[in-house]
């Protein structure tokens, strides 16, 4: 009998589908927001388009457009970018854990790792068990195309109707992004672990975000994040005995 | 305002793009090593988990832009209402519309 080596592609529809969902829109609004931010920094927008496409990771793409606005020399813009961008390992490192099949061709995994940042991390965390092994990777891919072709249209029209939002809508379109991805961690959280995560990241974060910018997301992240991994495999070994 | 040059503009993402890849890059090597039901994948998702926290945190404690115009208290309190239905209902997606039309309805009708 032959074994499944071969991913099935098939189910790329089903993650393309996923897109249409409250996340989609989320990371769309978010995009419309950069889109505008490019508008209101005169920049060209189809350069502004390209980093969508070829970043693909909003914080990176509003760093530079931040640290070019700013006059920035661009080794110190790349530095700035680079460092926002270290969050994407882990992330890419969980998805492609769950959905590669090894021993299968290698390709489809570079690929689906461009797709992976916060937002394609959390759905795929919500649906892909589902999803039979040899379907997960084309699925993640499906989601990802659906996604960037998305953004990109999510730019274009936030740069075209910048300006034109009241504040308070403005600022509400703004919310959904950390309202989606808080409670995506609280519902996807199945391990004290991750609740110890979610709380120390929370509570890390703005605090190191005033004794060392630049660093806070990474330190808050990588401190917080292992405390929460000891603490609750402390707590396992002893409820084990 | 000074205009920035579109080709600065390329040019800085021309070193964004590897700049951002090279991580990704970084993780899909690793994930072709690590087990998938191992405890080094539960450290990288605590990490992850504990990232996403902490950038949410951030937006919420030191905002930015549009949402620099509102206060604190009407961000947490938006962000309890959400958590409060998510616990409630235990439905994602209720939970941030709510918590978006409670923030927009403290801003307006405060």
């Amino acid at each position: 009998m032959k074994v499944a080596r071969a991913y099935e592609w098939s189910f790329a529809a089903a993650g393309a589908r996923r897109a249409l969902s409250l996340a989609g829109l989320v990371m769309a609004l978010s995009f419309a927001g950069f889109g505008a931010m490019l508008r209101a920094l005169h920049l060209p927008l189809w350069p502004g388009l390209l980093s969508t496409i070829f970043v693909w990771a909003l914080p990176g793409q509003v760093v530079m457009v931040e640290g070019l606005a700013a006059g920035l020399p661009l080794p110190l813009v790349a530095a700035a970018v680079t460092l926002t961008a270290v969050r994407l390992m882990p992330m890419v490192v969980l998805v492609l854990a769950r959905a590669r099949l090894p021993g299968a061709s290698a390709w489809p995994a570079w690929w689906a790792a461009h797709y992976i940042a916060a937002t394609v991390w959390i759905v795929s965390d919500m649906h892909l068990d589902a999803v039979p092994r040899p379907g997960r990777l084309p699925w993640v891919i499906g989601l990802g195309t659906a996604l960037l072709t998305g953004m990109v249209a999510a730019t274009a029209t936030g740069y075209l109707l910048a300006g034109r939002l009241p504040v308070a809508l403005a600022a509400t379109l703004v919310l959904f992004t950390p309202a989606f991805f808080f409670i995506a961690l609280l519902d996807g959280a199945r391990h004290r672990a991750d609740w110890l995560a979610i709380a120390a990241g929370a509570l890390a974060g703005p605090a190191l975000r005033i004794v060392w910018p630049g660093f806070d997301m990474l330190l808050a992240g990588l401190g917080g994040g292992t405390l929460a991994f000891l603490i609750g495999r402390l707590g396992r070994g002893r409820a084990g005995r | 305002m000074t205009t920035i040059p579109t080709t600065t503009f390329l040019l800085a993402l021309a070193l964004a793009v590897p700049a951002t890849a090279v991580w990704r890059l970084l993780g899909a090597l690793l994930a072709r090593r690590i087990d998938a039901d191992g405890v080094a994948l539960q450290w990288v998702r605590a990490v992850a988990v504990a990232l996403v926290a902490a950038l949410v945190a951030n937006i919420i404690v030191h905002p930015a832009g549009f949402l620099a115009a509102t206060t604190l208290a009407e961000r947490l309190t938006a962000m309890m209402a959400g958590t409060v239905i998510w616990a409630v209902s235990r439905r994602v997606e209720l939970a941030v519309l709510l918590a978006a039309v409670v923030f927009f309805g403290l801003q307006t009708l405060w």
